[in-house]
This record gives C-alpha cells, sequence and structure tokens, in this order.
C-alpha cells in the first residue's frame, strides 16, 4: 500500500516535478555552464574555463555595478525594515479607521511596477514634480532650490532608494500579523515592572518579532540584489551608470551587448553565490539576534 | 489514502477515479491530437511568418502591403505580427531552431545578426528575384552590407536633420526659410533666440543637443569625425573632429549653466505629446527625425516648421553634400526558415515602388530608392521631405558603425554624454577612457572571432 501511495503521490506532484526540472533545474545547470564557455545564443558555445570570470573582475563597470548595488542594498534594507516596523506598529494600536489605513498601506504593493516608476517619474520631475513643487518654496527661503532627482549623479540614487519605501505594504502586513502573535501576558508583565512605551517595544515588540524580520530582511536583501523594472524604467542607469544596477548590467550583457550569454552566466552566477553567501551571514548572525518561543 | 469500505463508498472511488482519468486522457488527446500552427493554408498555400517591430500606424502601413501580397498570388500566404523586443526575440527563436521566415529588423542588427550566422545571405536570392543594386540610393544600398554580403533589403529609411520654428524665426527678424547652415551660425541664432528669465532660468532654448537626446553619438561624425576604423578594427572616438564635436558640445552647459539646462530640461515634455518641445515652443530649434511630422500632424497641425540637414563647421559645409545619421528598417531572412526562396519573393514583393514609397509616406520618412518619383515628393505628408532625400544620397550621409560590439560603444558614448555634459570633465579624457573600454572589447571579439574559426579569422 505504501507503495501505491507514494505511486499516487508522485503522479500527482509530477506536473510540477516535471515543471521544475525543464524550466528551473535544466536551465540553471545550463547556466552554469554556459559561464565557462563564450555563447553568444546564436553560436555553439566554446568551451573557454575560468576566462569570464576573469573578465569580470577586470571590467570596470562590474565593480560600478556591484558598488551601486551594494549602496541602495545597504540603505533601501534597513531603512525599508525600520520604516515598516515602525507603520506595522502604528497600525497595530486600536485607533478608528485602522482598516482603511492598513489598505492604503498595502495598495501601492498591487500597482504595477511600470506604473509606478511612471508615476515616479512624474513625482521626481526636476521642474514640474510634486516633491519639487512642494520643496521649491520652503528650499528657497534658504536660498536654495531643489535637484533634478533623477538626471543629477549625486540625486539619483537618493531618489531610488526613497522610492523603494513606497512598496512596504507587504512587509507592513507580516509585521502586523506577528505583532496581533505577541501574548499580551508579556505586555502586562512589562507594564508591571514599569517599562515604558519604548523599553516595551525594544524588550517585548523587536524580541517577539525578530523570527519575522529575519524573514522579511532575507526577502528584502534577495530583491535588492535583483532589483531591475523600476531603475530600467525610470533611468535605463543614467545619469553615467549612477543607478545601474547588477540584473541590468546582467541583462545588457546576456540580451544586448553582442550579445554574451557566457559573460551574462558568470554574471548570474556571482550573484547567485553573493546572494547566497549575504543569506547565509544573515542566518548566521541570526543566531544570536532572533529569539525563537520554542527555544 | 484509505480503501473504501462500503458498496456505495466504492462506488464513488470508481466515478471519481473514472472522472480524472477521462480527464487526463482527454488533456493527452488534446496535447497529442490538439490544433497546430498552421503550415499550410489557406488553400494548401505556403504559410510564411513575418515579424514586424513596429506597431501602430506604421504596422498598419506593412500589414497592406502584406495582404496585398497574400492577394497577389495563391502559393505563399504571410502571416503578420507586431512583435516588442524583435532583435531579442528573434535571437532566441534563431537560436531556438524556430525562427519566422522574415523579420522586420534595424540596420544596425545586420553586423551582430550576420556576424553569428543567423542570416541568410541575400545576394544570389535577391538577383534570382529581379532585385537590383541600382534600385536603391547608394548609401542605403551601402547600409545592407556586411563582410562584402547583403544581409538585408530596406523597409524604409530614415535620416536625421535639424527643424526649427518658423514663427519664432519670424518673432526674432529672422528669415524664416532658411535655417544654420554651419555650426558658428547655429550658435549665434540659439542666443539670440533663448529667453532669459529674470530669476536667472530660461523659459525658451535656442537649441540644445540632448532635446530629444536620442542619438548622442552623431556629433562626431556630423563634425566630420569618425568613430570606428572599420579596416583596422579599431574605436577611434579620440578623432580630432570627434573630439571637437563634443567640445562644442560640452560648451552649452559652459555657456548657459549647467543648473539652467537641468532645470530647464526637467520640465520639457515628451515626444509623442502637445507638449513635445519645439512643439511647444520650448526650444526653438532641434535635431530631428522626419517622422517628428507625424507628432506634428497628430496634435499640432498648423505648427508652423522648418527643416533642412543638421548644419556643420563652416570649414567641411558642402551645400551639395549635407552630412546627416542615415539608418533604415530592414527585411532580413533568419537561418532556419521554411524556405527562403519564399521569403525572398515575398520581400521582393515589398520592394516594389508603389509600396516601397506608400510606407515611405506612412512612415513620414524618404525613400530608400535611388531616385523619387514627382508624385511621391508631391503627395509626402512631409513638406521638406525634400531635405532628408537629399541626405539619404549624399556622401556625407553616415550610418552606425558596423561591428557587434556598436551597442556597447552607443552605451559608452551615452554615458560619456553625461561626463561631458553634467561633469564638465575634459573630453579628451572621457573620450580616452571610452577607446581603452571599447577597443579592449574589439580585442575580445577578434579573439573569439579566431577562437571559433580556428586562428584563421582577420579583424
Amino acid at each position: 500500500m505504501k507503495n501505491r501511495e507514494d505511486i499516487a503521490g508522485f503522479a500527482w506532484i509530477s506536473p510540477w516535478i516535471v515543471g521544475f526540472l525543464a524550466f528551473l533545474a535544466l536551465p540553471i545547470g545550463m547556466s552554469l555552464y554556459y559561464s565557462f564557455t563564450d555563447y553568444s545564443l546564436l553560436e555553439k558555445p566554446l568551451w573557454v574555463g575560468l576566462e569570464n570570470f576573469k573578465a569580470l573582475v577586470n571590467d570596470p563597470v562590474f565593480w560600478i555595478v556591484m558598488k551601486n548595488t551594494v549602496i541602495y542594498a545597504a540603505i533601501s534594507i534597513p531603512l525599508g525594515t525600520a520604516l515598516a516596523i515602525f507603520i506595522a506598529v502604528l497600525l497595530h494600536q486600536p485607533v478608528r479607521g485602522t482598516s482603511l489605513f492598513r489598505a492604503a498601506i498595502f495598495v501601492p504593493t498591487l500597482v504595477p511596477m511600470v506604473a509606478s516608476a511612471m508615476v515616479w517619474m512624474w513625482l521626481l520631475n526636476g521642474e514640474l514634480g510634486l516633491i519639487n513643487q512642494t520643496l521649491r518654496p520652503v528650499l528657497g527661503v534658504v536660498g536654495l532650490s531643489p535637484p533634478n532627482w533623477l538626471s543629477e549623479k549625486l540625486f539619483a540614487m537618493p531618489a531610488l532608494i526613497f522610492m523603494s519605501l513606497w512598496s512596504v505594504g507587504q512587509s507592513v502586513m507580516i509585521y502586523l500579523a506577528a505583532l496581533k502573535d505577541v501574548p499580551p501576558s508579556l505586555y502586562e508583565a512589562a507594564d508591571l515592572d514599569g517599562v515604558g512605551p519604548v523599553g516595551r517595544f525594544f524588550t517585548v515588540t523587536l524580541p517577539m518579532i525578530s523570527p519575522v524580520v529575519l524573514f522579511n530582511v532575507i526577502i528584502a536583501t534577495i530583491g535588492s540584489w535583483q532589483v531591475f523594472a523600476i531603475p530600467y524604467v525610470m533611468t535605463k542607469g543614467d545619469p553615467d551608470r549612477a543607478t545601474l544596477f547588477y540584473s541590468m548590467y546582467l541583462y545588457d550583457n546576456a540580451f544586448v551587448f553582442g550579445p554574451k550569454m557566457g559573460y551574462a552566466s558568470a554574471l548570474a552566477w556571482v550573484q547567485f553565490l553573493i546572494i547566497l553567501a549575504l543569506t547565509g551571514l544573515t542566518m548566521l548572525a541570526s543566531r544570536r539576534l532572533v529569539y525563537y518561543r520554542a527555544n | 489514502m484509505s480503501e473504501p469500505t462500503t458498496s456505495s463508498e466504492a462506488l464513488q472511488h470508481h466515478s471519481r477515479r473514472a472522472v480524472i482519468g477521462a480527464m487526463a486522457a482527454a488533456g493527452l488527446g488534446y496535447a497529442v491530437f490538439g490544433p497546430r500552427a498552421a503550415k499550410e493554408s489557406p488553400g494548401g498555400r505556403l504559410v510564411l511568418d513575418y515579424w514586424e517591430k513596429w506597431s501602430g500606424h506604421e504596422a498598419l502601413a506593412m500589414e497592406k502591403v502584406v495582404k496585398a501580397f497574400n492577394d497577389s498570388q495563391d502559393r505563399i500566404y504571410v502571416r503578420f505580427f507586431t512583435m516588442t523586443a524583435i532583435d531579442q526575440k528573434a535571437m532566441i527563436t534563431i537560436a531556438g531552431g524556430d525562427p519566422p521566415d522574415v523579420i522586420g529588423l534595424w540596420s544596425r542588427s545586420i553586423s551582430p545578426f550576420a556576424e553569428s550566422g543567423a542570416l541568410v545571405p541575400l545576394d544570389d536570392l535577391a538577383s534570382a528575384a529581379g532585385v537590383k543594386q541600382d534600385h536603391y540610393a547608394g548609401p542605403v544600398w551601402e547600409l545592407m552590407q556586411f563582410q562584402g554580403k547583403t544581409w538585408g533589403l530596406p523597409n524604409t529609411c530614415s535620416t536625421i536633420g535639424f527643424y526649427w520654428n518658423r514663427t519664432i524665426f519670424k518673432d526674432a527678424g529672422l528669415n524664416p526659410d532658411v535655417g544654420p547652415r554651419t555650426i558658428e551660425e547655429l550658435d549665434q541664432v540659439a542666443r539670440k533666440l533663448t529667453v532669459t528669465e529674470p530669476s536667472g532660468g530660461m523659459s525658451r532654448l535656442g537649441f540644445v543637443q540632448t532635446e530629444p537626446g536620442w542619438w548622442p553619438h552623431i556629433w562626431g561624425p556630423t563634425f566630420g569625425g569618425n568613430l570606428y576604423d572599420a579596416k583596422m578594427d579599431r574605436a577611434t572616438p579620440r578623432d580630432p573632429r570627434v573630439v571637437q564635436a563634443y567640445d562644442w558640445v560640452q560648451s552649452y552647459p559652459t555657456a548657459y549653466g549647467i543648473d539652467n539646462l537641468r532645470r530647464f530640461g526637467g520640465g520639457l515634455g515628451n515626444y509623442d505629446s502637445p507638449t513635445q518641445p519645439l512643439l511647444a515652443g520650448k526650444v526653438a530649434m532641434s535635431v530631428h527625425g522626419p517622422f517628428l511630422v507625424n507628432v506634428i500632424q497628430r496634435y499640432k497641425p498648423d505648427f508652423d516648421y522648418g527643416a533642412a540637414p543638421f548644419p556643420v563647421p563652416e570649414d567641411i559645409y558642402k551645400e551639395n553634400e549635407p552630412r546627416g545619421l542615415l539608418e533604415a528598417d530592414v527585411m532580413v531572412i533568419p537561418k532556419g526558415c521554411k524556405s527562403p526562396e519564399a521569403s525572398m519573393e515575398f520581400i521582393a514583393f515589398t520592394q516594389r515602388r508603389e509600396w516601397v514609397e506608400m510606407m515611405a509616406k506612412a512612415h513620414c520618412k524618404p525613400s530608400p530608392l535611388a531616385e523619387s518619383g514627382k508624385e511621391f515628393l508631391a503627395s509626402h505628408p512631409h513638406r521638406y521631405i525634400g531635405e532628408h532625400e537629399k541626405i539619404v544620397r549624399s556622401p556625407g550621409a553616415f550610418a552606425t558603425p558596423k561591428t557587434r560590439t556598436w551597442a556597447e560603444y552607443d552605451e559608452e558614448i551615452r554615458s560619456a554624454m553625461n561626463r561631458i555634459w553634467d561633469q564638465g570633465q575634459p573630453v579628451e579624457t572621457v573620450m580616452a577612457s571610452i577607446e581603452q573600454r571599447i577597443n579592449q572589447r574589439l580585442d575580445e571579439a577578434r579573439i573569439r572571432r579566431e577562437r571559433r574559426s580556428g586562428g584563421k579569422a582577420k579583424a
């Protein structure tokens, strides 16, 4: 009977297994092979050993996209995490209209990325954008004028990081669910000990939701290292590659420059290894920082 | 899973199995015997697939040609598909061995596709179909060539020229019938037509190189320079003429102030809109293609514009040899298509004068043919199409370099424009960095070619 059950089980999940092997495992394996070849998509791959990886180290644009992606991830992840927790804590308070606020925070995540990008291009427009229309009279008082956000090298990256906060709604909903799960008895104990609201947040709330923070940070890390659609639509990497991110350069090499699918595959595998290492490091750090109730 | 215990449960169990089995069988049957993409239809014709990169009115014009071809004979039936990101999708289908039969690409796509062996050379096929070189303007035919072979035939072609707002010219006391001929004149007129506000900002610019900013690579060749030495397979962005051109580009932010230009640029409208900067009077003069007239007709048909070839430095100005970027939409036959002869028959049909001129008028572009008829020029929606036609047939017409590395080169120049324009970096330094990077890429490409041909490939 056990065998029959196994066969039935495998039969039912076979579409997924076939899909996984054909559309995920095989392409992943092929890309690993291509990363060691000279492959233009239109010609047969030619084995070149580590040449693509060596070229990558000597490619100045590779280091530019690495720097840009690290800066983007290093700022947007902590900023997005802090903001999402802050909003979740606010939305967790028993005030009137909470549902409306929750919906308002979540709705931006439902807007297609390209549509969001178009809206933000207008918001950040140097001359006509709402942001600068608001800032102009304020900065004018001290004799300053607001920047041309997307076309000045110094401000393009901060503008994209700022924009990334637009979609914190999904994390907020996950934090809200975690906050509901914190036992009220812990807050009551903290109250009895005379702990104030800030103290309660750091000694009760944060430790209790720390597994969820870990999950969101890992997801955000992966997302930040793969950021593509928004900068591709809004800046195309301009000005002077100030907003050219890793995935954009990978795409350019895979489909625009030549194409150079072998080189792009090498880039993809380096990206994968970086994300894997960062996830591993985060998990390692979580051993000391994350509290699991089951423990 | 538990065994059924009663007869009712057993019946239910078997019924469920029967339904699932029937569904699985139906799915399998559909997958194996279901409908397939038609290979022959209607009336037993050979079916060809044509991929078109344009959408909108440009695609509708091509669809008319396809319909006319299908109606003209009973052996071949062409199916028309519009496709975004066509070059990438074409590469993937060719690599996968299931390409369409004819693809509408850009002339700049010929070298990367041809060098990869993705296209069928057309010399013999075109000759057999009666398509001859003397049918086309010389520079257009040259666009179709790569490594001594013909790889495509033009669908339409386009040249980049110079446009001005005649009303602004009149108001400023300038002759609206004649635009500046030289760069020196352009700079003078640009200064005269720029309107500065008391705050220091500008409400109108005479001219600015970054509007629309689609062709940052044209300035060097416009000044008579070369970006690429095809014989030596070397990038030459340090050609003195190229450096001179970008020095001129840099003179604008120096003269008008980069902050003013940035602010001004931020307020400019989109191309396909009533706020297109030339139409809206935000800039008085602009570098543009003839297709701008489609936008004019759509949003401001009474807009009074002038057009001519783009001004050049005084020392290279020749009235009968205007300079300008020449590009073309090309029809190519991918390797692995069903029947190259049938594909060529369709392409040859599209090359007939009546269809070429119909397409040119629909796209609002000049004709790629050796000569244009009076009727074509008289009925063209662009009142100055003759100016673009002059560039098509001029020895001063220039194309993008025919190298597989061009996409990266173009990207380097685009990025460099910012360093030259916004950051005021010395042009010579910027060009030296481009030269180093692109020549390294060209070397890598040469090594690849040599490796693939067993060390026999030449630059």
